[in-house]
């Protein structure tokens, strides 16, 4: 199997979490044995999945192999208007992070190379039909996934370091709302894929005792360029209608641009191994969301509803050739603990729990990211039926802390594009993966 | 392997799915009437009050109307019916209105509403004799006007279109030679009623526990949008005001009814007033015009009389600045700038009802030449109806003032809510107003708040007040009313 054939068959279940699983639309569902303990693993090397959590600790993990994870993500979402009225709940939408890791080098020898593919941030939601926010957000597909060649080098048994260059495979953006046109509610998709792009991660694996270990990982930003995305517009008055010269002139785009961070995250860990059968973990990162100022789009192109094209009616989108948003994140801690214990040498099983801070400050939640800090509960179990295959399942659950902002909020911070109330989410995690090593 | 995949896989999504059933649920926090009692509800007021919009009253304006809009709220803490006069269905267009027929070279056009209307007759007034000349008068008959169907039953909605605190003592201000909306809802037993009188029989009837009071924006508007021209829309006096207003709350309260008082928005922010200023000032500065001429005031008198008066166009009121403010009325006849013509003067002569004849003397004693050029010469100037100038503004800021000093003081001395509408369409002139990510401003047509007179705000416009006034109710009762949606309240209807 090729990364590019996995990355097609990928494509039928690709996806994000629907409300990404760690602050803003960040993803932290690296590999099913590390999400069945709270999501730790900067200071830990239990199996590939180290090249995502610290390239650092490949070289520690000691057998090559290739294993396989997917998720099967739930939001369930409820927001209410600061004007009342009913409850209005994000459609049920399943999305599917996944992760394929696969690692070679030389039995005894002191380095590893492998290959990690994952959705290290996403997002899907799609609002209830008439919900009060629909001018600002009714759905949403962020998507993004990075193949990473890594490479570790382990100096003693004691300290190792690894990198990786992450490549922005795939990255795609699905955003719509509607329109509040004065002959009706009319709707705007925007739909773009991102430029191929370059980031890299870095990473130290120390192991000063056989009951310690310690590491400290980085990933750098990447910024998602979206290029020439397509513009559709759906509801405008037909042409030919008494209001249509009015209006329609002044959505005349068919295209846009714009860029999203995809932004750096630094973690810290330790492992503790008190015992050969049990492993605790405990984590810290720091997203760097604060790069995330505003989400700009630019709009060209002319479709013609301004009749001949000028540059003065090419790409507007209700009459200008730009838009600007407010997001203002703020960089996001995250502290995640969890530990396993193996019961026998054919069962593991796992508990974990995290809590991570929102990246969204107070009065900026925009429907596309209904952020919030999150409290995490995570369980999981392996079954080994040979020491060479492992199938891990896990599951992970997020409880939002309700968020509410008020009108005034919006005001005083100048984001009234947005809607006022409150939101609440839970979310769902089931998840599976095999390993096999040789 | 793939079998342990095949099987678990839909086995977990499964498992999601049951526990996904978990929807989190919000406590919506129940609406309270805090320590007010809002039983019944009575409203006080004028054209605002009565849900009037694009330059009518129709049934589908009463039903937006924001006294309406607060009696659903109310009911949902227990308000009882509100009964409002409504025109039927089969007379849905009241009085008629006016609707926007479509768009010429961008600029919106209207057209009146002419259809099920809820005319029941006419009002001819007697003949009159009209001096003409020295000692001779001619007998004449001024215009018919409708009487629109009548609704007697008792309403809640005491809402009159037109009425200014002025009006409310004047007997005989709701028989057919009064105004034809108060007379719609006068009992026919007893055409001479006040509107004073009319509050007080509501309040000895229905007893209202919650009555809101917007009266007077009559009493400084109908000057303002007659540029204060008309000798018969006069500013009323600020102890006049005083008083009236007074009388009314003194009623509104006596059975110790809470409430909501109003103040009297500034004028000058509304679109009837700052739509065509900032097109004419760039056309004008385009064709290097540097200023107008216009008349100021409603005394008589010809060039050299003082009631001419030049404009410079930087002057003329737009984003960048400037304080001459035009009428929406203006708009047809600026085309005819730099023209010889009579066109504007007929218009505002056949304001005045008067018989033909009576037009050549009537240019007579304003000096104006009608052959001369329109708008660049005292001779043929532009009339003082079409231009609320900066002394003018100043007479409408000065009442204003006074008007609103006396509202906050009887609403202060009787305890009770205030809604400051001056401060709030300040605030929406300035900066518009987003209602759940959705613009609107004070824009003409395209801000969704002000309907096709430029004056009165649509269903839209109606409903962000009923949200302003019940955040003054809930700051001063501690109730927790949470208002509606404004975006399901329409803006302008384009067709």
């Amino acid at each position: 199997m090729t990364i590019k054939t996995l990355l097609l068959a990928g494509g039928t279940l690709l996806g994000s979490a629907a409300a990404a699983s760690a602050s803003g639309f960040q993803v932290n569902l690296g590999g099913q044995q590390n999400i069945g303990m709270g999501g730790v693993g900067v200071g830990l090397s239990l199996d590939q999945a180290a090249m995502f959590y610290n390239p650092g600790a490949l070289a520690m993990v000691r057998e090559n192999g290739v294993q396989v994870g997917a998720n099967f993500a739930l939001a369930r979402g409820t927001y209410m208007s600061s004007n009342g009225g009913p409850e209005r709940h994000l459609q049920p939408l399943v999305v599917t992070p996944f992760n394929l890791y696969a690692s070679f080098g030389p039995k005894e020898g002191k380095y590893k190379f492998g290959v990690a593919v994952y959705t290290p941030y996403g997002s899907q939601l799609r609002y209830a039909d008439q919900w009060e926010g629909r001018y600002a957000l009714t759905e949403i597909n962020l998507q993004a996934v990075y193949v990473q060649p890594t490479f570790s080098y382990a100096f003693s048994p004691r300290f190792s370091v690894g990198a990786g260059l992450t490549m922005l495979a795939y990255g795609s953006a699905n955003i719509q709302r509607d329109l509040p046109l004065p002959t009706g509610p009319a709707h705007l998709t925007l739909d773009g894929k991102a430029d191929f792009r370059v980031g890299y991660n870095v990473g130290i694996f120390l192991k000063p005792t056989d009951k310690l270990s310690v590491g400290i990982s980085y990933r750098s930003q990447i910024e998602a360029r979206l290029k020439g995305g397509d513009v559709s517009l759906a509801g405008l008055p037909a042409a030919g209608s008494p209001s249509a010269g009015a209006i329609n002139s002044q959505f005349t785009a068919t295209s846009f641009d714009s860029t999203l961070p995809l932004p750096a995250m630094a973690a810290i860990g330790i492992g503790v191994m008190p015992t050969d059968k049990l492993t605790i973990g405990l984590d810290a990162s720091l997203v760097m969301w604060n790069t995330y100022r505003t989400l700009d789009f630019a709009f060209s192109g002319n479709n013609g509803n301004a009749g001949p094209e000028t540059p003065a009616n090419s790409g507007l989108i209700g009459g200008k050739n730009i838009s600007s948003s407010k997001r203002y994140y703020q960089d996001a801690l995250a502290f995640r603990l969890g530990g396993q214990y193996k019961a026998t040498d054919q069962l593991i099983l796992r508990l974990g729990t995290a809590y991570d801070f929102a990246a969204v400050k107070d009065g900026y939640v925009t429907p596309e990211t209904p952020d919030a800090d999150r409290v995490i509960g995570t369980a999981g179990v392996t079954y080994q039926p040979t020491p060479h295959l492992g199938i891990d399942a896990s599951f992970q659950f997020e409880r939002f802390v309700k968020r509410t902002q008020t009108q005034d909020d919006l005001i005083s911070n100048g984001t009234t594009d947005r809607v006022a109330g409150t939101y609440r989410t839970d979310i769902f995690i089931p998840g599976i993966g095999v390993r096999y090593s040789f | 392997m793939n079998q342990i995949f095949k099987y678990s896989v839909p086995a977990l999504g499964l498992l999601g799915l049951v526990l996904g059933g978990c929807q989190p649920t919000l406590d919506s926090p129940a609406a309270s009437p805090g320590s007010a009692n809002f039983a019944t509800y009575v409203s006080v007021g004028n054209s605002l009050t009565a849900g009037y919009a694009d330059g009518g009253l129709y049934r589908e304006g009463q039903l937006n109307s924001y006294p309406n809009i607060l009696s659903q709220q109310f009911a949902t803490v227990g308000g009882g019916a509100f009964v409002q006069p409504l025109f039927t269905e089969a007379q849905s267009n009241g009085s008629g209105y006016l609707r926007l027929a479509g768009f010429a070279n961008g600029s919106p056009t209207v057209a009146p509403v002419t259809t099920k209307l809820a005319v029941r007759g006419l009002y001819t007034p007697p003949l009159k004799d009209i001096p003409v000349a020295p000692g001779v008068t001619i007998p004449f008959q001024g215009p018919s006007r409708p009487l629109y169907t009548k609704f007697t039953e008792p309403v809640n909605n005491l809402a009159v279109p037109g009425i200014l605190m002025a009006d409310i003592q004047t007997p005989g201000y709701g028989s057919v030679a009064g105004n034809p909306y108060f007379e719609r809802i006068t009992p026919d037993a007893n055409p001479y009623q006040t509107y004073l009188q009319r509050i007080q029989a509501t309040v000895a009837a229905l007893k209202p526990t919650f009555f809101t009071f917007w009266l007077g924006n009559n009493d400084v508007l109908g000057y303002a949008t007659t540029g204060g021209a008309s000798p018969s829309s006069v500013i009323t006096n600020a102890d006049t005001f005083k008083l009236k207003a007074n009388r009314a709350l003194a009623v509104l309260t006596s059975g110790g009814a809470k409430g909501v008082v109003s103040t009297i928005p500034d004028v000058s922010g509304i679109p009837f007033f700052t739509t065509v200023g900032p097109v004419l000032k760039a056309t004008l500065t385009a064709k290097k015009v540097p200023g107008l001429v216009i008349m100021t005031g409603a005394a008589p008198g010809g060039p050299a009389s003082g009631n001419r008066k030049q404009i410079g166009t930087a002057d003329i009121r737009d984003a960048s600045g400037g304080r001459q403010l035009f009428t929406l009325t203006a708009s047809p006849f600026l085309g005819l700038l730099g023209q010889p013509t009579a066109a504007p003067w007929r218009y505002i002569f056949a304001q005045s009802n008067l018989p033909k004849v009576l037009f050549a003397p009537y240019l007579a004693s304003i000096g104006v030449d009608t052959t001369a050029a329109f708008g660049v010469s005292a001779g043929n100037p532009i009339p003082s109806a079409f231009v609320l100038d900066d002394v003018e503004q100043g007479a409408v800021a000065t009442a204003t003032t006074a008007y609103n000093s006396a509202l906050m003081a009887a609403a202060s001395a009787h305890g009770l809510a205030l809604f400051d509408a001056n401060s709030f369409f300040r605030s929406v002139a300035a900066n518009g107003l987003a209602t759940n990510g959705v613009n609107n401003t004070a824009a003409y047509v395209s801000g969704n708040l002000f309907g096709l007179d430029g004056v009165h705000p649509t269903p839209r416009g109606y409903a962000v007040v009923a949200n302003e006034i019940l955040k003054a109710i809930n700051a001063k009762y501690g109730s927790s009313f949470q208002g509606v949606n404004a975006n399901d309240y329409r803006g302008v209807t384009f067709p």
